[in-house]
C-alpha cells in the first residue's frame, strides 16, 4: 500500500482510537470505585457536546469571535456542566440502588440515556437534525502524498494524550487519587481509614462525565458534526473497549479503545470486498477476546472468593 | 401468618377478573385523556391495594391455588380475544405480549434460574424470526417444523457463545453478549442475501392447508385472521409457561438456583456447573427463538432494526420489570412493556421519554420488581 | 373485601364509559392517516408533510360545503421499515380509517405496500422516490403522486457528464432507496457512456465515521462523488471529506434535498448538486396558494422539499372520499380513475400501477446558503465554478 495512504489510515484509526481511549476511561473510573456500569456515559457525552454548541451560539451572539477564546470557554462549560449532571447521576440514580443487583443499576442508567437523548432530540431547538459544529481549531492542512495531516487533528490527538496523562497523574499521584484507588480496592477498609466514601464516589462521577464533556467536544470538532444520537454508538464501543482492555484499569481502557479503533480499520483495509462488514469483524474479535482472556486484555487483580 | 389452611381461592379469581377488565378497557379506549386516566387509575389502584394489604391475600391464593388461577388465566385470555375478534390491531398487541412473555420465559430460565446473562435476547429471536422467513419462502416444509427449527437454530448460534459465556463472569460475561447483539444486527444489515436493511417478507402461516392469513367467517360473526395465530400463541405460551414451571420445580430448578447463589458453593457439592449453565442457555435461547419464529410468521415481515440491542435492553428490562425469576411478574411486565408505548402513540414523540421514566421510577421504587420471586416452594401449598 | 369489590364496579364503569365515548361521537366523522418519519434524523421532511396534510384537511373542515368532518391520524414510522409495518398495520387494521397519505422514505414505503393490500387499504405515496413501489407489483391499494428516481437519475448524470466529469464514486446506503439510486445512476450514466463509476460503498444508515470509506475513495481521485441517501449521513459524509482534503464534487439526491442539510454544513453546503423531480413550491401551479395558507397557519417546520406532495395527496383522499363516501372499496376504485386532476402540483394521472408521471425534474445547486435552480445560478452562468467544472 502507498505509504501516505497507510499513513492516512493510521491517523484516522489514531484519531478514532483516542475518542473511544476517552470513554472507555470513564467507564473504567465508574467501574473501579462502584463495581457498576453507568450506561448513560455516551449519552452524557452527547449532552457535553450540544452543551458545547449551546455555548458557542451564545458566545457568537455576544459578538465574540476569539476561536480560542470561545474554545476555551466552551470546554469549561461543558465540562462543569457535565461533572455536575454526573454528580447529580451518582447521588440520584446510582447510589440508592447500591443494594440491588448490579444488572439494575445498568439498566437505571441505560433508561437515563434514554431521557437524555430523547431529551435533546425534543427540547433542544430542532434537535432531531443534525448540528454543524464549528471548527475552531487551525485548518491548516500538509499534504504528504495522498496523506492529508492536519493541524487541528493533531492539536486534538495532543490534547487527548494530555488529558490522559493529567488523569493517570491525578490518580497515582494525589491525595485524591490515593483515596479514589483505595475505595476501588476495598470499599469498608478505606472508610474505616477516614475516607469519605459518598465524596469520593461523586468527585469520581464528577471526573469521568467531565471526561466525557471533553470526548464530546472532540467529537464535535473532529467530526464538525453532532446529532442527538452519537452517545448510543459511542457508549457501547467504549463499553466494549473497557472491557476487553480489563476493567478497573485505565491502561486496559486506553488499550481497549486503541484496540478496537485499529480492529474497525484494519477491517477496511484488510477486507476490500467488504468493508461494510468491519463492525462484525470488530465485534467478532471482541468475543474471541474474552474467550481467550476472560477477565480482559490487563487483567483484573481479583481473587477468588470461597 | 403461620395458618396451615390454604388461602381462598377468591381473591385470587377476583384480581384476575379485574386485570382483565381493566387490559380490554385499557386496549378498548382510543382518547388520550382517557387512555390516560386509566393509565393512573390503574396505577393508583394497585398502589391503593398494596397499602390497605389487599394483595398479601392475592399472592396467598395465587401460590395455593397456582393451577386453577393459570386456568382462569387462560380463560381471561380466551375472553379478551373474544371481546376483540374483529379488531386486528388489538390481537396484533395481545399475540405480541404472549410472544414477548414466551422469550422472557426463555432468558427466565438463563438468567433468573441459572444467573447467566443474556443481552442478547432479541438476536436470538431475530435468528427464530429470519429462520421463518428463509425457510417459508424457500421450502416446504410444513410450518410447525420451522417454528421448531427456529428455535434449534437459535440454541446453536448460542452454542457459539458458549466458550466465552462459560469463561467470564458479571459484566464480562455481559460484553459478550452485547458484542453478539451489535455484530449480529450489523450483519443482517450488511448481508444482501437476508434482504440487508431491508428485511424479507415472511409468509403467514399454513398448518394442513389452513391459511392463517385469511379472515374466518363462521355464519354471521366474521374472525380477525389474527385470531388463528392468537390460538397458536396462546398455546404455546401455555406450553412454554408450564414448561418453565415444572423446570423450576423440579431438581434441575433447584440445580440451577444452587448454582446462580453460589458457584463455588455448588462446585464443592458436585454440580456440574459447565453442564448446567450450558443446558440453561440452551433451553432459554430454544424458546426464544420458537417465540422468534412465530412471531416473524405473525409480523409478516423481518428487519434488522427489530432485533437490535436495544430490543434485547426492552427484553432484560421486562425481566426486571417483572421481578427476576418469577414467570408470572414476567407476563404482567410485558404487559406493560408491550401496551403502554403503544397506547400512548399520539403523544408520539414523548413516550419514549415517559416510557424511560417510567422505568427508572420503578426501579427506583421496587428495585426487586413488581412480582418479586416468591421464596422456593418445593410443591404447591408447601410453607416454609 | 369491599375495597376490591369497590374497584371491581370501577373497572366495569371505566369499561361501560370507554363504549359510551365510542359510540357517542358524531356520525358524520371520517377519519383518514398520515405516515411519515416524525422522529429521527430526517424528521423535518416528515413534519414537513404531517403539517402540509393537516393544512389540507383543516382547511376541506373549514370549508362549509364538505360533506364529512375528518380527523387526521398520525402515525411515525421513524424512517425504520419495521416499525413503519407496525405502524402501516396498525392503521390499515383500523376499519374506521378510510385511505391515507404515507411515507417519505423508500425503505418504509416498500416494505409496507403488501401490509396495505393485505388489508385492502388505499394509500397515496406523498414522498418516498423508488419505482419499485408502485412498479413491484400491481396494488390497486397503492398510488404516488411524487416521481420516481429513474427520472432525477437521468438528470442528475446528464448534468454531470455535460460538466465534463469523468470519474464518480459512489457512496449509498444499503436500504433499498439508496440500493435502487445505485443501480438507476449507474444505469443512466452507462447510457451516455462518458463518466465511469470507479468505486461504490454501500453503508449503513446509522453509520457516524466514513473515514475509512473516504481514505479508499480519496486513493481512487474521483471527479466526483454521488451520494444515495438521506440528510443525516449525507451531512457526515460531506464534513468529513473535508476532513480528509477531498475536493471532489458531492452530488446528491432528492433525500438530502432539505433545509436541515445546509443548517447541518454551513459553509460547507456550497456547491453541492442535488436533484428532485417536481418544481419547486414557489414554481408550482398552486404553490403561492399553498405558502401562503401554510405560512398562515404559522407551522413549527417549513413544509420542506415533500411538503406540497403531501398536501396534494391528502387532497386528492378527501376530495375522493366527499365524491364516493367513506369505503375503502370505492375509494380504491375512484383513485384507479385519476386523470388529468388539477392539483397544487400540477396535473395528476395514475397509470396503470397508481404511478403519477411527473415528467420536471429539478437541478439544484447549493449556493450562498440555499437550494437554488441550477439554470439560475452563477454556477452555470459560468461566474462560480465547481472542483474541475470544465
Amino acid at each position: 500500500m502507498d505509504a501516505g495512504l497507510f499513513a492516512q489510515y493510521v491517523m484516522n484509526g489514531l484519531m478514532l482510537g483516542m475518542m473511544y481511549a476517552l470513554v472507555a476511561v470513564g467507564f473504567t473510573l465508574f467501574f473501579g470505585v462502584l463495581d457498576i456500569i453507568k450506561f448513560s456515559h455516551g449519552d452524557v457525552l452527547m449532552v457535553g457536546a450540544f452543551t458545547a454548541l449551546a455555548t458557542y451560539i451564545g458566545l457568537h451572539a455576544l459578538g465574540i469571535d476569539s476561536n480560542w477564546l470561545n474554545l476555551v470557554v466552551m470546554l469549561v462549560l461543558a465540562t462543569l456542566a457535565m461533572a455536575l449532571l454526573g454528580m447529580a447521576i451518582a447521588r440520584y440514580l446510582v447510589m440508592p440502588l447500591r443494594s440491588a443487583p448490579a444488572l439494575n443499576t445498568l439498566l437505571i442508567t441505560l433508561m437515563l440515556g434514554t431521557v437524555l437523548r430523547e431529551s435533546v432530540r425534543l427540547f433542544y431547538p430542532q434537535g432531531a437534525n443534525p448540528k454543524p459544529f464549528p471548527a475552531l481549531l487551525p485548518r491548516s492542512a500538509i499534504d504528504i502524498g495522498e496523506f492529508n495531516l492536519r493541524l487541528d487533528n493533531v492539536l486534538m490527538l495532543c490534547a487527548g494524550v494530555l488529558v490522559i496523562v493529567g488523569l493517570q497523574f491525578l490518580l497515582n499521584r494525589t491525595k485524591l487519587g490515593l483515596a479514589i484507588r483505595a475505595v476501588a480496592q476495598d470499599e469498608e477498609t478505606a472508610r474505616i481509614m477516614g475516607i469519605n466514601f459518598t465524596a469520593i464516589v461523586l468527585i469520581t462521577f464528577a471526573m469521568g462525565s467531565g471526561l466525557a464533556a471533553f470526548a464530546g467536544v472532540m467529537n464535535g470538532l473532529y467530526y464538525n458534526e453532532i446529532n442527538f444520537g452519537i452517545g448510543l454508538y459511542l457508549g457501547v464501543i467504549g463499553f466494549s473497549a473497557a472491557i476487553i482492555g480489563g476493567l478497573g484499569s485505565i491502561y486496559g481502557a486506553i488499550l481497549g479503545g486503541f484496540l478496537f479503533a485499529g480492529l474497525q480499520t484494519a477491517g477496511t483495509v484488510m477486507l476490500p470486498f467488504a468493508s461494510a462488514y468491519k463492525d462484525v469483524f470488530a465485534f467478532a474479535v471482541v468475543i474471541a477476546i474474552m474467550a481467550w482472556r476472560p477477565t480482559g486484555l490487563i487483567r483484573e487483580k481479583i481473587s477468588e472468593r470461597v | 401468618m403461620a395458618k396451615n389452611a390454604p388461602a381462598s381461592l377468591w381473591p385470587g379469581v377476583i384480581a384476575l377478573a379485574i386485570a382483565t377488565a381493566y387490559l380490554i378497557a385499557l386496549l378498548a379506549a382510543e382518547q388520550q385523556a382517557l387512555i390516560i386516566a386509566l393509565l393512573v387509575t390503574g396505577i393508583a389502584s394497585v398502589i391503593a391495594a398494596a397499602w390497605l394489604g389487599l394483595l398479601v391475600s392475592v399472592t396467598g391464593s395465587f401460590a395455593d391455588h397456582e393451577h386453577a388461577l393459570d386456568g382462569c388465566a387462560i380463560i381471561a385470555a380466551l375472553a379478551m380475544a373474544a371481546f376483540f375478534h374483529e379488531n386486528h390491531f388489538v390481537l396484533l398487541l395481545v399475540i405480541t405480549i404472549l410472544l414477548y412473555s414466551v422469550a422472557t420465559l426463555g432468558l427466565n430460565v438463563q438468567f433468573g434460574y441459572a444467573g447467566v446473562l443474556n443481552f442478547a435476547g432479541a438476536s436470538f429471536f431475530g435468528i427464530g424470526a429470519y429462520t421463518s422467513a428463509v425457510l417459508t419462502a424457500q421450502t416446504a416444509l410444513p410450518h410447525l417444523l420451522v417454528l421448531l427449527i427456529g428455535g434449534f437454530l437459535a440454541a446453536l448460534t448460542g452454542s457459539l457463545l458458549l466458550l466465552p459465556v462459560l469463561r467470564t463472569r458479571g459484566h464480562y460475561a455481559a460484553v459478550v453478549t452485547i458484542a453478539f447483539a451489535l455484530l449480529f444486527k450489523t450483519f443482517l444489515e450488511v448481508n444482501d442475501v437476508l434482504g440487508g436493511p431491508q428485511g424479507l417478507q415472511v409468509k403467514g402461516m399454513n398448518i394442513l392447508g389452513w391459511s392463517f392469513n385469511d379472515n374466518i367467517e363462521i355464519g354471521s360473526i366474521s374472525l380477525s385472521f389474527y385470531m388463528n395465530y392468537f390460538v397458536v400463541s396462546l398455546l404455546l405460551f401455555v406450553g412454554v409457561f408450564v414448561l418453565v414451571r415444572r423446570l423450576e420445580r423440579s431438581w434441575v430448578g433447584l440445580n440451577l438456583d444452587a448454582l446462580r447463589l453460589d458457584e463455588t458453593a455448588a462446585n464443592c457439592f458436585g454440580l456440574d456447573i459447565v453442564h448446567w449453565k450450558i443446558t440453561a442457555f440452551l433451553i432459554g435461547n430454544f424458546i426464544i427463538g420458537i417465540a422468534g419464529a412465530l412471531f416473524g410468521m405473525v409480523g409478516g415481515f423481518v428487519a434488522p432494526n427489530n432485533y437490535t440491542f436495544a430490543d434485547s435492553l426492552i427484553l432484560v428490562s421486562i425481566l426486571l420489570l417483572g421481578g427476576i425469576g418469577n414467570p408470572w411478574g414476567l407476563v404482567v411486565a410485558t404487559i406493560i412493556v408491550v401496551v403502554v408505548p403503544e397506547k400512548l402513540q399520539t403523544i408520539q414523540e414523548y413516550r419514549f421519554l415517559l416510557y424511560a421514566l417510567m422505568v427508572i421510577a420503578v426501579l427506583l421504587f421496587r428495585p426487586e420488581g413488581l412480582l418479586p420471586r416468591p421464596v422456593r416452594r418445593y410443591f404447591p401449598g408447601w410453607r416454609p | 373485601m369491599t375495597n376490591t369489590a369497590q374497584r371491581t364496579a370501577v373497572a366495569i364503569a371505566a369499561v361501560i364509559f370507554t363504549f359510551a365515548a365510542v359510540s357517542a361521537e358524531a356520525k358524520d366523522k371520517v377519519k383518514v392517516g398520515f405516515i411519515g418519519p416524525l422522529t429521527g434524523g430526517v424528521s423535518v421532511n416528515g413534519l414537513g408533510g404531517r403539517n402540509s396534510a393537516d393544512l389540507a384537511v383543516r382547511l376541506r373542515n373549514a370549508n362549509p360545503n364538505a360533506k364529512y368532518e375528518y380527523e387526521l391520524v398520525v402515525l411515525d414510522d421513524e424512517c425504520k421499515p419495521n416499525v413503519a409495518v407496525q405502524v402501516a398495520t396498525k392503521m390499515a387494521a383500523d376499519k374506521d380509517i378510510i385511505a391515507g397519505a404515507t411515507h417519505y422514505c423508500s425503505a418504509t414505503a416498500i416494505a409496507t405496500v403488501d401490509v396495505y393490500h393485505k388489508f385492502g387499504f388505499p394509500v397515496i405515496v406523498w414522498g418516498a422516490v423508488l419505482p419499485d413501489i408502485t412498479y413491484r407489483n400491481k396494488y390497486a391499494e397503492v398510488h404516488r403522486v411524487n416521481g420516481t428516481m429513474i427520472n432525477q437519475n437521468d438528470a442528475n448524470a446528464e448534468l454531470i457528464s455535460r460538466l465534463g466529469y469523468k470519474s464518480v464514486a459512489v457512496i449509498h446506503d444499503t436500504t433499498d432507496y439508496g440500493k435502487g439510486h445505485l443501480e438507476y445512476f449507474s444505469k443512466a450514466l452507462d447510457k451516455i457512456g462518458k463518466t465511469k463509476i470507479v468505486g461504490t460503498f454501500g453503508v449503513t444508515a446509522d453509520q457516524q465515521d466514513f473515514t475509512s470509506e473516504l481514505t479508499k475513495i480519496k486513493a481512487l481521485n474521483p471527479d466526483v462523488i454521488y451520494f444515495g441517501g438521506l440528510t443525516p449521513i449525507g451531512v457526515r459524509i460531506r464534513s468529513q471529506m473535508d476532513k480528509l482534503g477531498i475536493k471532489a464534487v458531492f452530488d446528491g439526491t432528492s433525500g438530502i434535498v432539505s433545509d436541515a442539510y445546509i443548517q447541518g454544513l454551513g459553509p460547507l453546503a456550497e456547491g453541492t448538486l442535488a436533484f428532485r423531480e417536481g418544481a419547486p413550491a414557489e414554481k408550482l401551479p398552486g404553490g403561492k396558494f399553498f405558502m401562503d395558507k401554510y405560512n398562515a397557519q404559522k407551522y413549527d417546520n417549513p413544509p420542506e422539499a415533500y411538503g406540497a406532495f403531501a398536501y396534494a395527496a391528502m387532497d386528492m383522499i378527501l376530495d375522493t372520499i366527499e365524491q364516493v363516501g367513506p369505503d375503502r372499496k370505492k375509494v380504491i376504485a375512484a383513485l384507479g380513475d385519476v386523470k388529468n386532476r388539477d392539483s397544487i402540483v400540477g396535473k395528476i394521472t395514475f397509470d396503470d400501477h397508481g404511478q403519477n408521471t411527473v415528467p420536471v425534474v429539478t437541478k439544484y445547486v447549493v449556493q450562498d446558503g440555499k437550494f437554488v435552480e441550477w439554470f439560475e445560478s452563477e454556477y452555470e452562468s459560468g461566474k462560480r465554478k465547481l472542483p474541475g467544472q470544465k
